[in-house]
């Protein structure tokens, strides 16, 4: 058996319940993202490019559309002989069989998969960000220093430190302390939840941890400080580029806007490092007479007969005439009708918003759609929602399938 | 199901459209923006489940091969059968020279020999239309015609435009009486498409006869020959079709696009039509981007005016741009103030700033692969 030098694990069984109605029925990893993209599309096209060919996907929460999703690996060449895409959800065994209890609880009951590559590094990534990264430079890093774990950090602003598991490095970049969430950081690294792991020590790291009934198996609350308390080399690897957690309604919308930006914040029409997506056989885009579309992204099988301004339209989304699209995401699948005002919103998939309604326009102290997901006025229609003839959906509602 | 015992065969089009044919096959013309010429049938083909298809090429294939590759985005990269692209074997093709269909289907005989389909369906990858094989098969066994042949009516056509087709002649049953090909006084506006239904074993018994006697047109030495002793049946096809042999129907075939009802027809969601994708980004409009009536792939920059036109994927037109009525393939780039009216770009073209190109309607402009103006 030809052994694996590395084989990545990425975490997207998480629910992601701050996007709320838009990971009602979907795992976070598959909330589609960026005009034909969904959230694991990014780490699954930088694991290709950075020569990582055998890639485990963890699924728990929603796993349906995730799984179908990812298939056999082949839109982002994954579909290996000896590797490829695997989708790994919990299993039962002769002596126990449970749900994922925590993140180091979840590689460790794949452990047994990653066995039969027999790798020598175990590259741990988190299925919900945005960003562009070479993992190999970092596995570069990982080997030339010759460290137990390396864990890619980012500079944020001082002020946001204390919102991030922050860790504190030496002049040489070895990790010597990590904080998690601390109210006076110390430093501005913020981890990324990127870590490459030896795999022995990962092994033993992880076995020790699920002996603890007191552990709540989580990497960053108790593998990590495990690690730097017993006196393991961990080094930082340091990260400059565009990364976002899309955690939350408000993060998803803005980093949607992201691209649109002139020149973009972060360019997914990057030729060299592409970003793959499964997607289904969809015509061209039409633009019809009366169409104004300017500062935005359109994609395969829209038809736009309305004004769209500054949004990002995913595939075979329809807007009819007269209607105007604002600052706004508007995800596959959606129906806009005529005469329609939409400003600041995220539409999910499927969504119809009928003839003369408008959404996220007015402002009320008493909206029956309020929710406090959707800050900063952004309004979030669910998938397959219907926003009925001429209604009014005040900014900062949530609108729920019923 | 009968149709899952039927075999495809296409036949690559030779028919010539300087200059964009000068460096792949006609089948392998980009059309409609992401697509290829046969990318049409093969959908079809895929979509009436048929798994065993050989694509017959003789010159200029590696753009079709290229494209074609495993048979993947078409379903068919099979453990059994599958897309097979087959370059003629010379030695089985009589005088070693090809000169007609005959000689394409004899220089495929072992790849025909060895399919185990008792049925197949043959079409010369030169048109674009969204049909139900399944049902075409179907009512082939059913009519127990020996050779079912598709054809369109085009009653009201005008006679530049039936001369291009292989007219039918066909009795109230029917039943294919004559056949004229591309007549120069049509007599009849059934114009053929150039889709056969036969059984397997016929089609050998028809190759193997015509290329001993040194005969190589399928539809003249064969189908009209025979026409007496074999029960050759007409079937028509009501919806749209369209041949796509010079550079005016090429343009016009594009065009058509950009009308609702055609395009409703053509991807219609219950048969998609499949390509192979790119990976392009979302295409993207700048803040000066004027587009109107137009059919437009992923990964292009619009920062100009397009009007009236189709775009393939990842093509640039830069501010101040004009395009009006054209198609621009795959990768092109409009440069600043250029204006361009009734042009055919191939790929990679570039036009840059401030140049003007007018072709016309009847004689669009066109431009080879990677000129740069």
């Amino acid at each position: 058996m030809v052994s694996k030098d590395c084989v990545a694990m990425i975490l997207a069984g998480g629910q992601g319940s701050r996007l709320g109605a838009l990971t009602k029925n979907v795992a976070k990893p598959a909330v589609p993202f960026g005009g034909k993209y969904r959230i694991i599309d990014f780490p699954l096209s930088n694991c290709v490019h950075s020569g990582i060919d055998t890639v485990g996907v963890l699924t728990q929460y929603q796993p349906l559309e995730l799984n179908t999703y990812i298939g056999n690996g082949n839109p982002w060449d994954l579909d290996r002989s000896h590797g490829g895409a695997y989708v790994l959800p919990p299993y039962q065994s002769a002596q126990v069989g449970e749900w994922y209890k925590g993140t180091a609880n979840a590689i460790y009951q794949n452990l047994g998969f990653l066995e039969g590559f027999n790798p020598k590094n175990v590259l741990i990534l988190s299925g919900d960000h945005i960003y562009k990264m070479h993992y190999g430079q970092m596995l570069k890093r990982h080997k030339e220093t010759g460290a137990a774990a390396t864990i890619a950090v980012m500079p944020v602003p001082w002020e946001e430190a204390s919102r991030f598991g922050i860790m504190n490095v030496d002049a040489e970049g070895n990790i010597v302390e990590f904080e998690e969430k601390p109210a006076e950081p110390k430093s501005n690294l913020a981890s990324m939840g990127i870590y490459i792991f030896d795999y022995k020590a990962l092994k033993k790291y992880l076995t020790d941890d699920e002996r603890d009934p007191e552990s709540s198996n989580d990497f960053g609350k108790n593998i990590i400080p495990a690690m730097l308390a017993n006196g393991e080399k961990m080094v930082s690897y340091r990260f400059e580029g565009y990364w976002k957690d899309v955690g939350t309604i408000q993060s998803l919308w803005e980093a949607n806007m992201d691209l649109i930006d002139d020149p973009p914040k972060f360019d997914i029409n990057d030729r060299k490092w592409i970003i793959y997506s499964r997607n289904f056989a969809l015509a061209p885009h039409y633009v019809g007479k009366g169409a104004k579309i300017t500062n935005s992204t359109v994609t395969e099988g829209c038809s736009i007969s309305g004004s769209v301004d500054h949004s990002v339209i995913f595939g075979g989304v329809s807007i009819g005439e007269g209607s105007s699209v604002k600052d706004s995401v508007v995800m596959p699948g959606a129906v806009i009708g005529k005469n329609v005002t939409i400003e600041k919103t995220v539409i999910g998939p499927n969504a119809v918003i009928e003839d003369g309604a408008r959404v996220g326009v007015s402002e009320t102290e008493d909206n029956k759609y309020a929710s406090k997901m959707c800050t900063h006025g952004i309004v979030l229609i669910e998938g397959s929602a219907k926003v009925d003839v001429n209604e009014d959906i005040p900014k900062g509602s949530m609108v729920e399938v019923l | 199901m009968k149709r899952y015992d039927t075999m495809g065969i296409i036949l690559i089009s030779k028919d010539q459209i300087p200059p964009i044919t000068d460096i792949r096959a006609n089948s392998a013309l980009p059309i409609a923006g992401r697509y290829r010429i046969i990318d049409f049938v093969l959908s079809n083909m895929s979509n009436a489940g048929i798994t065993n298809i050989g694509v017959a090429t003789e010159s200029n294939y590696s753009s079709l091969m290229d494209h074609l590759k495993s048979g993947k985005p078409w379903d068919l990269d099979r453990k059994n059968w599958g897309l097979n692209i087959l370059p003629p074997s010379m030695e089985k093709v009589s005088y070693g020279q090809i000169k007609g269909n005959i000689d394409m289907l004899a220089g495929i005989r072992d790849f025909i020999l060895k399919s185990q389909q008792t049925y197949v369906i043959l079409s010369l990858g030169n048109e674009i239309y969204n049909i139900d094989f399944a049902q075409v098969i179907e009512q082939h066994i059913e009519s127990q015609a020996d050779v079912t042949v598709l054809y369109k009516n085009l009653a009201g056509a005008e006679e530049s435009e039936l001369q291009r087709y292989n007219l039918l002649e066909i009795d109230d049953e029917g039943r294919v009486t004559d056949i004229e090909v591309q007549p120069y006084y049509p007599k009849t506006a059934n114009a053929g498409m150039d889709i056969y239904v036969m059984e397997k074993a016929l089609l050998e018994s028809i190759i193997d006869e015509c290329s001993a006697r040194g005969d190589s047109d399928f539809v003249k030495d064969a189908l009209i020959k025979k026409m007496d002793g074999m029960r050759v049946y007409a079937a028509e096809h009501k919806g749209f079709a369209s041949k796509i042999d010079t550079m005016k129907s090429y343009y016009q075939n594009n065009m058509k696009f950009l009308d609702a009802e055609f395009r409703a027809e053509m991807f219609n969601p219950e048969r998609p039509i499949y390509t192979k994708t790119k990976d392009q980004s979302p295409t993207k409009y700048g803040a000066d981007a004027e587009v109107e009536n137009s059919f437009i792939s992923d990964g292009c920059q619009i920062d100009g005016t397009v009007i009236n036109s189709v775009l393939s994927r990842g093509v640039k037109i830069e501010k101040g741009a004009v395009v009006k009525n054209s198609i621009i393939m795959q990768d092109s780039v409009i440069e600043e103030g250029v204006e361009i009216d009734h042009v055919v770009f191939d790929k990679e073209v570039v036009i840059t700033k401030g140049r003007k190109l007018i072709g016309q309607e009847s004689y669009p402009l066109a431009i080879a692969k990677g000129t740069i103006i």
